[in-house]
Formats: structure tokens, sequence, C-alpha cells
């Protein structure tokens, strides 16, 4: 473990999924050429040529996250994903880690709330033993019911594990607790109770509906000959056979009315750790550049807000941030930070001043062109290699957004005015409405924070789940 | 001195690979990767590597200072004063240096280990002149201002709660290398023991400054889009005036021979066990250095490791077993890592890690084994390269602790050449009984005051 200054996790890992800025120069950066087809069975597939490091990089987006989960069996997508490479019809689960580590090679496969993520990246010198390693777990998993057992014990425990660590589970608490009842707010990893429900057998149904080509984008970049991998995809995948979708849509959460407060008590803490806000915005979201700007000056960086209110003039933290965790429908917006259980309220206190000063007297010019500069300066290097370039246009094909949500983005960033500024804060930031969730010492802390609320929820970190829901 | 030279290194992984195919597009590659170096005229040693694929730059600045060139009741300076070097200088004041940066697109960060201090800036090429006047004026003006360092305390307090109050694994590791070593400084955790963060004097950042950031004890590695002429002139114009001055005096402590095994519990409250088991190994310009990395990715790399087949996939009683070795000056440790699964005896976990080194200890690992974990060490280096900042932070990486960036190019000969007898002799030598410390941490969830057995 090597200290740094800085650990904005939370920040950065919204920054991958939402692609983020742009560059300042003349010359703005454009996304490499690409292609789209559709295979005779309903697969999409991407192909971009990316030169100059022999990888390549597959990323697939199968379109069922835990939305597709069924009640009391959260974690049902999340294991199907867990088991592709746990044995197919030609190799072993430890046949297949042998295959793939022998050529140095990665495949992963993780469930999210929208969709499920599946990627892989091998030399390419190994290009067909890696398309072959990959189609082989995505289409003939086996789900042998060795396997099955092994996996869901070990998510159990992680989940145990994950809760000595309180800050790895702030946001499972805090999503459990403002979707409520939206199957935004189930675990997507799943929980102690619902993991020991899952029997092989849902998962080779979750499989047999949800992995069919209809319902899968599959983006490859990287050193390759576009037509050459066009010809290697068509016979790895074009045998998958179409199936009928049968993908309910979503309808999106709404906005909690009121506050509420949920105090997870972990009895060992020396600090709280607090999550709160309300129900952000769709990835989609027609102000998504503007709330990005704005964010970026309240709580997006190292220089925002909330991060010199809270840490840079008070020491009360190492770090407090604010993010939009956009999804396809409205996702959530949370303000995040901890600091040692005598100042709790003090640093929760401080929080809901920046917040209403930014309702109050907004983002100044000078902010606003700093935060443009800043976003535009640090874009490139998030679409630098094959692998972000393949995960960019999974999503974007996903989301249904075009190459413009690159290219436009440095003219779009500058579109930004002050009156959008003001807008988009009225519109997309919380100021009466929040949900509060904390992990700390109720003993300690649990008095002084009954203020934020009317509606006051507890739990011991001990308790199985993450949500009122949970059974 | 003013001594420029430009380095064409071809990386020569021919005799590392069955293939030719990869040989060829290797090269290819390495042409990609000229380096072309400068020493100032202050001592500061300067590399550049020219990539205009994005118009970012990435610069690293290593400083040979880190924990090991604190004492007792100083421990944590380092990574304290890292903080500092963000908090105001004569130029740029308290809150400046963090405004101007972001303002002109750049974000920077910086890491404190046991050996260096690192600051990195990432930004936009238009904002080359202002990261140069900001790195010039805090390397010789820093400010010391009492308010600040209070405040920064508390920061730095906050951190240690979340790195290790709040994370048994951290936990942990601070007591395994507590008891690992009994005269070196690698003995202190970075972020220093809480009572020291609390009271440090300002005579002692003083003195930290003085010692640990001349000119003549950092190395500067600059990658992206830019041009090795218009780097050197840079730091002609803003780097090479800084006077240098003597650097830390040499850590001269050896850590004697551990003549016996030492184990430690922690009792703490939590839903899981944990166990590290900490083996002494040499330094990181060790010839033992690839044999020892060999030896781990056989061992728990990937799910066909050895390790990883033996306790999470066969018998089941891990969640996950990992063996970690940072660069190091010093004699340092290699530690195995388990997390036994909820109702396992962690000793279990402790006798199948034994078992498994018993086992190389006794025959040689086969020759897929062997050319499997040379495989995934080329691939890591691809991963490395692939990006403007890795490249930076490798490359510095190489030249502070190998002493010569060039390594770098030559590692992959240099795993080539390691022989399944090399990997048993390390394991022999390196991984016995007595060289060894064990730490447990036992979840401890009984009642206050009836607790503890």
């Amino acid at each position: 473990m090597n200290p740094e200054r800085k650990a904005l996790r939370f920040v950065v890992s919204a920054l991958l999924v939402l692609g983020f800025a742009w560059t300042s120069r003349a010359q703005t950066l454009q996304l490499p050429p690409h292609e789209k087809i559709v295979l005779k069975n309903g697969l999409t597939v991407l192909l971009m040529e990316k030169h100059g490091v022999p990888i390549v990089d597959i990323a697939v987006i199968v379109k069922s996250g835990s939305v597709a989960d069924p009640a009391g069996e959260e974690g049902l997508a999340s294991v199907t994903a867990g088991l592709l490479h746990k044995g197919t019809a030609k190799r072993s689960a430890q046949q297949f880690a042998a295959d793939l580590d022998f050529i140095g090679a990665e495949f992963s496969a993780d469930a999210s709330t929208d969709y499920t993520a599946i990627s892989s990246e091998f030399l390419t010198k190994d290009v067909d033993k890696g398309v072959d390693l990959f189609s082989d777990a995505v289409l003939h998993p086996v789900f042998a019911q060795g396997e099955v057992e092994k996996l869901l014990a070990q998510e159990i425990d992680g989940i145990k594990a994950a809760k000595d660590e309180a800050q790895s589970v702030a946001l499972n608490y805090y999503y459990g607790y403002l979707f409520n009842k939206h199957a935004y707010g189930r675990p997507v990893g799943g929980d102690e109770l619902s993991l020991a429900r899952i029997k092989r057998d849902a998962i080779a149904k979750f499989y047999e509906t949800n992995y069919t080509p209809g319902n899968t984008i599959l983006a490859v970049a990287g050193e390759f000959n576009a037509a050459q991998m066009r010809a290697k995809l068509e016979q790895a995948l074009g045998g998958w056979k179409a199936k009928p979708s049968l993908l309910p849509a979503i309808i999106g959460p709404t906005a909690v009315k009121g506050k509420k407060l949920l105090l997870v008590d972990k009895p060992d803490s020396t600090q709280t750790f607090f999550v709160f806000g309300n129900i952000g915005t769709a990835e989609n979201d027609p102000d998504r550049v503007a709330i990005r700007v704005v964010n970026t000056i309240f709580g997006g960086r190292f220089t925002s807000e909330l991060n010199e209110a809270l840490r840079v003039e008070s020491g009360l933290t190492y770090g407090a941030e604010a993010f939009f965790d956009s999804r396809k429908e409205p996702g959530a917006f949370a303000i995040y930070s901890f600091t040692k259980n005598e100042s709790t309220t003090q640093a929760i206190d401080l929080a809901l001043q920046v917040l209403a000063k930014l309702h109050k007297d907004g983002v100044t010019p000078e902010q606003l062109a700093s935060a443009k500069a800043y976003l535009k300066g640090q874009f490139p290097p998030s679409i630098e290699t094959s692998g972000q370039l393949a995960r960019t246009i999974a999503a974007h094909e996903f989301y249904g957004l075009d190459d413009d949500e690159i290219n436009q983005m440095e003219a779009r960033i500058d579109a930004v005015t002050p009156a959008m500024a003001k807008q988009v804060i009225a519109k997309h930031f919380p100021e009466e409405n929040l949900v509060f969730m904390l992990i700390g010492k109720a003993s300690e802390i649990g008095p002084g924070v009954r203020k934020y609320a009317t509606q006051q929820d507890s739990r011991k970190i001990s308790e199985p789940g993450f949500w009122p829901g949970a059974k | 001195m003013n001594n420029v030279s430009v380095a064409l290194r071809g990386l020569v992984l021919g005799t590392l690979l069955s293939t030719t195919a990869i040989a060829a597009s290797a090269q290819s590659e390495a042409q990609q990767f000229p380096v072309a170096t400068k020493t100032l005229k202050n001592g500061m040693k300067v590399l550049v590597q020219t990539d205009h694929s994005i118009p970012n730059v990435a610069l690293y600045i290593f400083y040979r200072i880190g924990s090991r060139n604190e004492h007792p009741g100083t421990t944590g300076l380092s990574h304290f004063f890292e903080h500092m070097m963000f908090n105001g200088a004569k130029k740029y004041g308290p809150g400046d240096l963090d405004k101007a940066m972001e303002a002109n697109g750049a974000s920077n960060n910086a890491y404190t280990t046991q050996n260096v201090t690192v600051y990195q800036d990432w930004f936009p090429r238009s904002a080359l002149n202002l990261i140069f006047d900001i790195e010039a004026d805090r390397i010789q003006n820093l400010s010391f201002d009492a308010k600040k360092i209070a405040s920064e305390r508390e920061v730095v307090a906050s951190e240690r709660r979340t790195s290790v109050d709040a994370n048994n694994g951290g936990i942990l590791d601070e007591q395994l290398k507590a008891t690992a070593f009994i005269a070196h400084p690698y003995q202190w955790p970075v972020v220093g023991w809480m009572s020291d963060i609390e009271h440090w004097t300002m005579d002692d950042l003083k003195h930290h400054f003085e010692m640990g950031y001349a000119p003549n004890n950092a190395t500067m590695v600059v990658v992206g889009d830019v041009t090795p002429e218009e780097i050197f002139q840079l730091c002609e114009k803003y780097i090479e005036p800084i006077p240098q001055h003597p650097p830390p005096p040499p850590v001269t402590t050896v850590e004697p021979e551990q003549m016996g095994e030492r184990r430690l519990i922690v009792h703490k409250q939590a839903e899981l066990p944990l166990l590290m088991i900490g083996y002494h190994v040499p330094q990181t310009n060790s010839p033992d250095f690839y044999a020892l990395n060999i030896l781990r990715t056989v061992l728990v790399q990937g799910e066909s490791s050895r390790m990883y087949q033996r306790l999470v996939d066969k018998d089941q009683i891990a969640l996950e077993v990992t063996a970690s070795q940072g660069p190091a000056f010093d004699p340092t440790l290699t530690i195995f890592a388990a997390q036994p699964k909820q109702g396992v005896d962690p000793q279990k976990c402790e006798n199948a890690i034994y078992d498994e080194l018993d086992k190389i200890k006794k025959t040689p690992i086969s020759d897929v084994e062997l050319e499997k974990a040379k495989n995934i060490r080329l691939v890591e280096f691809y991963h490395q390269m692939r990006t403007i900042n890795g490249r930076g932070n490798t490359i510095g990486t190489y030249e502070v602790f190998f002493g010569d960036y060039h390594k770098l190019f030559d590692a992959a000969t240099n795993y080539g050449a390691v022989t399944k007898e090399d990997v048993q002799r390390v394991a022999q030598k390196y991984f016995a009984a007595n060289n060894r410390t064990v730490a447990t941490l036992i979840p401890d969830n009984g009642e206050q005051g009836s607790a503890k057995q």
C-alpha cells in the first residue's frame, strides 16, 4: 500500500463510465474510424483498428444486468457472468484457465444494473486462440453443479469480507435505501441471503433467456485487419442461435420526497462514511454535458467546492466528492465523504452548506472556464487504449449515443453558458429532498445525526443484506 | 557534464518466445520507445519519450526519499511531506497550485513508498510551461505555513483511519512489517504511526525538505506529445538554476538474518479472518529478482496458478490468495496473503501455502509453467507500455530502482534466461520457515471484556 495524496475512487470510476472531457487543441481528437455490422443471427459487431500496440481488445455488452434478476434472487446476473469461463462444452474450468493464462490473456465478465459486460484481451499473435477462448465461454458455458456451488459460497463470503471495509459497501447500502423497491436498488452482486437461494437451473435459465445474439453488442478494437477480424468473428459467432427477445422495458425510478436517513452500525468504526443525495440522471440526458461541467465545479475534481471545504480548508477528511452514477434510466446522484467520529455532524453540515451555496450563488464565469479547460484537458487519456475504445463504442451503442459524443464533446463543453449552468443546478442537483446513508459507530454518532431527517432507519453491518427489501 | 544521449533500443524479445512472429512485431514496437536522456548541471537526470498519439503529457518526478529515510518519532514524514508539496510555495501560494493546474486542463497526484516519493502531472501539452514553473517553484521555495500544516495533519490522520483502521489488510500488513523487521526502517508504515502523525514539528519538516528535495536526488520522466529538445530547454530555464545540495545520508542499517519463525495475532471485530506470511527477499536490483517474479507468477497469477488452484479451487478454503513484492532499494519482503473462507481455520490456508512452496522446492516447475509465466510477463510489459502514463511510471521505476532505464528493455531477455532450476533455487533459498513472519487476524466479536482467550 502506497499512500497517495488523493483517492477519489468514485470520481474515477464514474468518469470511466461516462466518458468525460475533451482536448483544447485546434485539431480536436476524433474517434478512430470504425464499422458496424449486424450478423444474420442479430449480433451487433463493431470493429475498430487501432495500431501501435500488438493487442486485441473485445468488449461485449449483453443487455441484461441485475434489473433482470428475479426478486429474491438478487445476484443471479452476476453469478451467471462469473460462471461463463468456469467450464464449457469443450474445456473444464481448469483447462480454460490454463489455456487463457498460457497466452497471458484476460477474460472477465461482470454484471452491472443495466447490462453484463464481458471483456477479453490478448496479444495480436494469439488472436485465433483468443477468439476461440472468448467465444467458447460466451456461447458454450455448462454451469456444472460443482462450479455453481463453489462460486456461490465464494460470493457469500466475499460480501462478508467487503463489509469489513466500510467504504467498499457504502454504495450498496445507499442505493438500496435510495431506490428502495425499484430494481436499481438491488445489490448487483446479491447479498448473503439471496445468493443462498440461487440454484443451478435458475442460472441456466437466465443464460438461455438473456445471452442471445440479438441481445448482445460486441466491439473489437486493436491491432488487426478489420476484414480478417470480421471473418474470424463470423466464423466463431455466426452459429450462435438467434432467439426472440423477451426483455421487459424498465420504468425509471422517481425522486424521493422529503428526507430520510439510514444508519448502518459498525461498532469498531473510527470514521463515519457518509453518502447523501437523491435520484440523478440517465446516461443520455440532454443536459449531460452541462451537468458534467457543473459537477466538476461542485464535486468532481480536487479543487471542487466540496473538496475545498471539507478537505483543503478544514482538514475534516481525506476526500469529498459528488457524482452522477448515470444509467439507462435515471441513476443516483451522491455526495460522498468520511470523517472521524467526533466530526461527523460538522462534516455533513458543511457538505450541506456547500450544496446550499451552489443553489444560492451558482457558479462563477471563472469557475466555468476552469472546469471546461479541465474536462477538455483530461479527456484524451480516457480513450487512449484499444480497451478503452472498445468499451466506449460498445457503451455508445447500448445507450443510443453516436460518435458525436466524442467528436463534438469539445464544442458541447464550450457551449455551456452560465444560464445553462443555473438551469441544471435547479433541475438536477437536489436541495430539500435528501436521502442519507451513514456507516459508523452508532452509539457515538447516532444522537447527533437525528437532526438530518424525520424518517430514521438503522441496521447492523453484520445483518445479512444491504437494503430494507432484503429477506 | 551536459551530456545528451539518445538511446534507440530494440526490444530483444526473440530469445523469449518460441514464435518468430512476435519478435518482428516487438521490434517494430520497440522503435516507438526511444528515450532521450540528459543530466542537468545540478545533477537531475531527465528522460524524455515522445509519443504524439494523444495531445497530452505525463510528467513524473521521482525523489529518492521515502519512509526508509525516517526515524522513530517522525515516521510518516515523507508521506506527509508529499502532501505539503501541494500546499504552497513562493509564486504559487496555498491552493494556487491545484487551481492553476486544473484551470489549464491539468491534474496531478503523488505517491510515497518506503523508498521514493513520486509526483505525477497529467496535462495537455498547452500547459507545459505552467507545469515546469510550478515544479521549479515548489522544489526550491516551498512554504511552511503553520495553519496549513495543522490542517493537513488532520487530512493525513483521516487517510490513515481509512487505509488502516477501516481496512483489515492495512492493519495486518502494518503489524507484519513491524514484526518481520527489527532493525531496518522498513519496519514502520509509510503513512506513519498515528502518534507520530500528531507530533511532527516544523523543524522536522524543514529538515526533511533540506534532506530529500535536492535536484540531484531526483529523476524526471516526461512522456507524450513533446520533443526532447523542448523539454531540455524548459529544464535549462526552470530546473537547472536550482542549486544542488547533499542528498539524504545513506541508509546503513542492514536487517540481521532472521533465525526463526515469528508469529503474531491481531484480535479485532471482523466478519472474516485474514492471513499474511512475509519472507525476507533481496532488493530489486538483485540478480534473483527475475526468478522470484517468475516464481510468484507460477504461484499466484491467474486462475491456473498453483495456489489459486489449491486454496481457492480444489480445497475451497480461501476466497483469494496473492503474493506481493514492491520495488525496493534494500532487502524487502514477499508477502503472501490469503482471505480464508468463513469457518475455515487460517492455519489450514497457512499449511496449504507451505505445501505448495515445498512442492516447488522438491520438484522443479514444468516447462509449460515456465513458458506461461514468461508469456504473462511479456503481456504485462505491453500493458505498462500502452499508455503515456504507464510508460512514464515504468521508465522512471526502472531508472530509479535498477539504476538504468535500459533494464526495462532488457527485462524480456532477463526473464527469458530464467530456468526451472533458478525458480527452484530461489524457492529453497528464500521461502524457508526460519525466514518467515506469520500474521493472522482473528475476528473477535464477543461482548466487551469477555473476548480474548
